[in-house]
């Protein structure tokens, strides 16, 4: 259901997880993954990859259970599921794609304290049939999935002269005196600000307009 | 049933069950493939701190095979390390050392020449430090210290220093804002080390 009270289609899941209400610049939860692990762009795709697998998923599997679930008990469950996908990414991860898993560190376990995903469940799955919480899920870690990526690409090209670990034409020539800042952790502060910024900025115009 | 007082105790009970019995049928499914990995990783590790094996880049079944054909498996004379070869003369040592670190076990190997004093590299193939600060000393920038220090036949062959100091020829700097993980490191590389020599 939107606010308003009328059933919403994936049209009204996809605004309000990626624009209206979302997780990045509107909630601003999840930040202490934006922040930590945008300083390359293929990290970051694999972990809004698997964000957006244990968000979806997590959130269903809570809406499946939730007429079973005893409410004093569902915050317990509600962290058991989410720490059950984030273990089959770990597992995964760690068996086809070593190199990855000890690049991303402890990040991929610390999707169990997400806030999005526990928020997500809470706020949604824990009280609306499965179709939806899985649409709900799924956009909001699109939303902090696109969110990302828009820190995580200038932070590579400035610091690394690199994109997805390509030479970028200019920046990685001499030419440009690499920001080596940027892909230190204040560079994560810079580039969330100025893009919450931005899109707070937008949003607000629109809303007065 | 929902209303008594061990309905939610034998709910999360079943609840849990379920979950862990999967995550236990998918770790058992990969179990094969992650220990092949660990196997790699040790084994570059070995070639990296031997001299002219090991080039960034090398393929899991190359490193494997130069793995196999060049690097002799640990025996009595080299007291625990492998070694590499030359016409039957040893020409550097790989030790590995293992500990626990400040979060989680800190194994690596370390390069030793053919003068058993002498270190030819160090690297880390497996720790759980903070990243960041811990986590450091898998950076080059730490590793590289270790290059052509020279181990001392005392009690701490090898020194970790506060970063500003004057270093002895046993001595390299230590990672500012990780004082545990240099220290723990420090008593894990020495007691390999002192162990080898004496067993030399």
């Amino acid at each position: 259901m939107s606010p308003n009270g009328t059933p919403m289609g994936t049209w009204g899941f996809a605004v309000q997880g990626l624009w209206r209400d979302n997780p990045i610049f509107r909630q601003v939860l999840g930040i202490c993954s934006a922040l930590a692990v945008t300083n390359l762009v293929m990290n970051t795709v694999v972990m809004c990859a698997a964000l957006v697998f244990t968000l979806s998923l997590s959130a269903t599997t809570v809406s499946i259970l939730r007429l079973l679930t005893p409410r004093n008990i569902r915050m317990m469950v509600e962290t058991l599921i989410i720490a059950f996908y984030v273990i089959i990414v770990d597992v995964v991860l760690g068996a086809y794609w070593p190199s990855m898993r000890a690049s991303l560190g402890p990040y991929v376990g610390l999707i169990i304290t997400n806030c999005i995903v526990m928020g997500r469940c809470e706020a949604y799955g824990n009280s609306n049939p499965p179709l939806g919480a899985f649409r709900d899920g799924f956009f909001n870690a699109l939303g902090y999935s696109f969110i990302l990526l828009l820190v995580a690409v200038p932070r590579e090209i400035l610091g690394m002269g690199t994109f997805l670990g390509l030479p970028v034409p200019f920046f990685a020539t001499p030419a440009w005196d690499k920001w080596i800042i940027m892909v230190m952790p204040p560079g994560a502060f810079f580039m969330l600000g100025i893009v919450v910024w931005i899109f707070r900025d937008i949003q607000q115009r629109r809303e007065k307009g | 049933m929902r209303g008594t007082r061990w309905y939610p105790i034998a709910y999360m009970f079943f609840v849990t069950a379920g979950f862990s019995s999967v995550v236990i049928g998918v770790a058992a499914m990969t179990r094969e493939r992650v220990e092949a990995n660990a196997r790699a990783a040790f084994q570059s590790a070995v070639l990296a701190v031997l001299p002219g094996l090991y080039e960034p880049g090398l393929s899991g079944p190359e490193v494997e095979r130069r793995f196999v054909e060049q690097v002799s498996e640990p025996d009595a004379r080299s007291a625990g390390a492998y070694t590499l070869r030359k016409d039957g003369q040893v020409v550097a040592y790989a030790l590995p050392f293992v500990g626990q670190g400040f979060w989680a076990p800190i194994r690596g190997v370390i390069g030793i020449a053919a003068d058993r004093q002498t270190i030819l590299g160090i690297t880390f193939y497996e720790q759980g430090e903070t990243p960041g600060l811990g986590a450091e000393i898998t950076r080059p920038a730490f590793r590289r210290q270790f290059e052509g220090r020279i181990l001392a036949r005392e009690e701490r062959p090898i020194r970790m220093r506060r970063p500003g100091t004057e270093l002895d020829k046993n001595e390299v700097f230590a990672i500012t804002g990780a004082a545990q993980t240099s220290i723990r490191l420090e008593a894990i590389i020495n007691q390999a080390v002192r162990q080898w020599q004496e067993a030399l």
